[in-house]
């Protein structure tokens, strides 16, 4: 069976898969094959239930100081045993040829609601036994029970509904080979992560968690947006030839990782990478990246979840910047808020309009000004730039501007060292920074555009709605014309542009960025090699011929083609991965 | 084949703890064992049949057994359900 995503982590991937949790016991109808399989089923069926009896007769005399809970263990394993149920399982499994999940939840829930009628409510109360047992089993079969992971001899695929921020912070990257979710798009939290970590992932694929049975063999192919579960054994070989081919180009690439980033007119860009972890700084070094252009701070509230002091942040920042030094790094302020980190935030019907980034900050500034002063403190390396998301309004900058300058103050009679000239910037990523871009330029030594909120905010896309995900598009002409604008105002006043989203790294984008004159390209660091084979084929002037072009055309589909034609003479190879740039 | 009529003598009736009592008792037997209440017959083997059973305190079932055992496994049966299960009594 083979699905169709959105390819948000590029890279092959190919092994068994891990479910990562069951809501309910309700999963989708998988038919079997053959009258043999069904006889397998039924085998797996009965290991499951003589697993979770025995699960239940340690459990029952870990508690058998306690009358109660023997008995309810007790009577949970006359459900697991009872015959009626199993041979209404096995009926559907042998006649029907369903799977002993959909057969066994089938049944279960068949059994709730006859419960549910009876008028005895000490009967109905048994409900929530049925679904616990239902539960447990299906836990089984599915093999999804918590901290598998960490148990598991091999590396798995991780499939998922969608996966949660605060679940990365448990995700081993030994342990997974790829992530395949229900939902998200390009641009969602998991597609960054995995990106961030050099796994492949395919996101945006309807419903996964229910087409995928435990252990079964995926093929994830995150360059093409495509899963393949139980492949074929021709499937399978030309997966296996493609994952070669593609481990050798990456290594091809990595190989002249050394050389600067110049267009073919001999103008050096400068190429750095996105970083969420101080771990990643190895990865950037690998593949070649000019120093970090956008290093995301969040993962340190995830691990201390408010508790991090002063010195926490301060090793961290410090670290990353005497091991990138003289390179540079842009540390950028927490963004919480918006689709990251909402736990424990009151509930808001818009979250990506509401209490987030910088907003959440300027409210706790005791807590923000930890922050400010660990990065002022590592600014003593002189390579580090700090830079604050979400600015929409001057009084923001203005209130920035007052804490850093008693920061320094501080700092300074202190006798700490730091950069008394580290530059300071802010994020371009909704249409009033880029509209009112005189107004708040005049605080800032340099901007960086987020092209990924930018597009959302600018076509009020939600990115991670799959109903309206076909909308969103960096390529549209109303995206293209801010970015440009901001470029052409911050030049004019003798200042620097950087780019940090998603579209910094699209081979199709490329051209055009490099054409409105940015300064500064941020991207996953394992996309790097690929990025710099790019500029070094444009010359200044033909980017910015593309560019032109591309501003008096109608639709972001227009101006991919045309790009796409410009590009396939130029750089052959992007023929073979087309999908990475040439997303609908 | 032996049958057996009877009326459920404590007062809540075959609620969850009776029916695991039952259901533990008749599994002892290799005879197939059922209980009717006159409109369904269910199998006493099975903790979801006796539960949906859902017979009243008051109310008359029937018991019948069939198998190489029959005999003991009505007695120990009726016998269970008789005693009231260690529950309150109907008057």
């Amino acid at each position: 069976m083979r699905l169709k995503g959105i390819a948000a982590s590029p890279g092959i991937a190919i092994g068994p898969a891990f479910l990562l949790k069951v809501r309910d016991f309700k999963v989708a109808r998988r038919t079997l094959s053959s009258p043999e399989e069904a006889d397998g089923e039924i085998g797996r069926l009965r290991d499951a239930v003589d697993q979770l009896d025995a699960d239940l007769e340690k459990l029952s005399n870990d508690i058998g100081h306690v009358v109660e809970g023997r008995q309810i263990m007790e009577f949970l394993r006359l459900l697991l045993r009872d015959p009626m149920i199993h041979r209404d399982v096995e009926e559907r499994i042998s006649q029907n040829l369903e799977s002993a999940e959909y057969a066994v939840s089938t049944v279960l829930q068949e059994v709730v609601s006859k419960f549910l009628e009876l008028d005895d409510p000490y009967i109905r109360e048994r409900v929530a036994d049925v679904r616990d047992i239902g539960r447990r089993l299906l836990e089984k079969l599915l093999g999804t029970e918590k901290d598998f992971l960490a148990r598991s001899e091999v590396p798995m695929i991780l499939v998922t509904e969608d996966l949660d921020p605060t679940d990365t912070a448990s995700i081993d990257t030994s342990q997974v080979l790829a992530i395949i979710t229900d939902l998200g798009g390009s641009t969602s939290h998991t597609a960054i992560i995995a990106r961030s970590m050099g796994i492949p992932a395919v996101v945006a694929l309807g419903n996964i968690t229910s087409s995928v049975g435990p252990r079964d063999i995926v093929v994830v192919d995150g360059i093409h947006g495509q899963v393949t579960v139980n492949p074929t054994d021709t499937e399978l070989l030309f997966a296996t030839e493609i994952r070669e081919k593609y481990i050798e180009a990456e290594r091809r690439m990595a190989e002249n990782t050394g050389s600067p980033t110049v267009t073919a007119d001999g103008v050096k860009i400068e190429l750095s990478a996105n970083i969420e972890f101080p771990q990643e700084v190895a990865l950037v070094k690998k593949y070649g990246g000019f120093g970090v252009g956008l290093f995301r701070t969040e993962f340190l509230r995830l691990l201390n979840r408010g508790t991090e002091t002063e010195e926490d942040h301060f090793r961290v920042y410090d670290g990353v910047a005497a091991s990138l030094a003289p390179d540079p790094v842009i540390i950028r302020t927490y963004d919480m808020g918006g689709d990251k980190f909402r736990k424990g935030m009151a509930e808001e019907a818009n979250p990506f309009l509401g209490y987030r980034g910088v907003r959440i900050c300027l409210d706790n500034p005791e807590e923000f000004s930890i922050q400010l002063r660990a990065i002022m403190r590592a600014s003593r390396h002189g390579n580090v730039k700090m830079m604050f998301p979400m600015i929409t309004h001057v009084e923001q900058l203005r209130r920035i501007r007052e804490i850093l300058t008693n920061i320094r103050q501080e700092l300074y009679r202190e006798g700490i060292p730091f950069d008394g000239g580290m530059p300071v910037g802010f994020m371009v990523e909704t249409p009033a920074a880029v509209v009112a871009l005189d107004l708040l330029l005049p605080y800032a030594d340099f901007v960086s555009i987020g092209t990924n909120d930018l597009t959302q905010y600018t076509l009020a896309v939600d990115r991670g709605s799959p109903l309206v995900a076909d909308l969103y598009d960096p390529f549209h002409p109303a995206v293209l014309r801010q970015i440009d604008r901001v470029v052409r105002y911050t030049h004019s006043q003798g200042k620097w542009v950087g780019v940090c989203g998603i579209m910094a790294g699209d081979p199709l984008a490329v051209p055009l960025l490099l054409g409105m004159g940015v300064d500064e390209l941020s991207v996953a660091s394992s996309l790097i090699p690929d990025v710099k084979k790019m500029i070094s084929v444009f010359t200044t002037t033909s980017a910015a011929e593309i560019a032109a072009d591309a501003m008096k055309m109608e639709t972001g589909r227009d101006i991919r083609a045309m790009v796409f034609s410009q590009v396939v003479g130029r750089y052959p190879e992007i023929l073979l991965d087309e999908s990475l740039g040439v997303r609908k | 084949m032996k049958t057996r009529t009877l009326t459920v003598p404590n007062r809540l009736g075959i609620h969850a703890r009776p029916a695991a009592l039952i259901v533990r008792k008749a599994s002892e037997f290799r005879s197939e064992v059922f209980i009717s209440n006159g409109v369904d017959e269910i199998n006493a083997k099975s903790i979801m049949g006796v539960m949906t059973l859902a017979a009243a305190g008051g109310s008359r079932i029937t018991i019948s057994t069939d198998g190489p055992d029959e005999e003991t496994a009505l007695d120990g049966v009726c016998a269970v359900i008789e005693s009231g299960f260690g529950e309150e009594m109907l008057p």
